[in-house]
């Protein structure tokens, strides 16, 4: 299952994504992980993170993805780490078995 | 285009691509997600809309988009509903602009009361009207694929 929750902004959807990622897990859906892309981060909070937590939560550094070049010459961006290694090196558990991968703050880290 | 926002839709898009765990994405706000095809390796896209024309509007300009972008599933879900007069308005214009419509969530003040609480809603009233459709929700996502596209 590969969900998008999408909306405009003030529509609910960051409850409905973290309310539905806690409900598919306690459904049965294990291992999942719960990607925030949006600009304004709240996901974690709705998935159960301690706000106390929330100023130690890192996003991902702008160092997982790489540039590389193709045999035409054009470059273009991948990942430079396998997903489990980002998961691994990058997740944030949450309630639910669920892992919380941050991409909010990449666009702060040197980017561009 | 910025190249800090086209790193973040790079990552999102690849991750969603090359990882085999089941996955959840709260997209960013907006339609340039659609527009840029960050989300188009998913196979199920849920569009919350709320019960008014601005809102419905946007829903089914991101509806046409994600079809074009053959996603799989393109699922409408209607947020912050108050009554059989938005549920009426929400079933006409969906009917007309062919989507599909698969769960209303109505409103449900114990949604902001967990937020200003700093709470998950599931921790705070996991018995509330939201998250009761909410898990309809979650169970018709789970179900086999035609029952869920029903």
């Amino acid at each position: 299952m590969k969900l998008a929750v999408a909306g405009k902004g003030g529509s609910g959807k960051t409850s409905v994504a973290g309310c539905l990622a806690r409900l598919l897990a306690r459904r049965g859906v294990s291992d999942l992980i719960a990607i925030d892309a949006d600009s304004n981060p709240n996901l974690a909070l709705t998935l159960g993170l301690p706000p106390e937590r929330m100023s130690q939560l890192c996003p991902m550094p702008r160092s997982v993805l790489e540039r590389r070049t193709d045999e035409s010459g054009k470059t273009r961006l991948s990942l430079a780490l396998t997903p489990a290694e980002i998961f691994e090196q990058y997740g944030i558990p949450a309630p639910g078995g669920i892992t919380l991968l941050l991409m909010g703050s990449v666009d702060h880290a040197g980017a561009g | 285009m910025c190249g800090a926002h086209a790193a973040v839709r790079t990552l999102v898009s690849e991750l969603v691509d090359q990882n085999d765990r089941p996955t959840v994405v709260d997209m960013e706000a907006g339609l340039e997600h659609f527009s840029r095809g960050t989300i188009r390796n998913v196979d199920t896209a849920l569009l919350i809309v709320e019960p008014y024309f601005k809102s419905m509007e946007t829903g089914a300009r991101m509806s046409t988009l994600a079809r074009e972008l053959e996603i799989a599933r393109v699922l409408t879900v209607a947020n912050k509903v108050r009554g059989a007069a938005d549920s009426r308005a929400l079933a006409d214009f969906c009917s007309q602009r062919e989507m599909h419509l698969l769960a209303e969530i109505p409103f449900d003040e114990a949604l902001l009361e967990a937020e200003r609480a700093g709470r998950s809603p599931l921790d705070f009233s996991a018995a509330s009207p939201a998250l009761r459709a909410l898990d309809d929700l979650a169970r018709a996502l789970t179900s086999p694929p035609e029952a869920a596209s029903r």
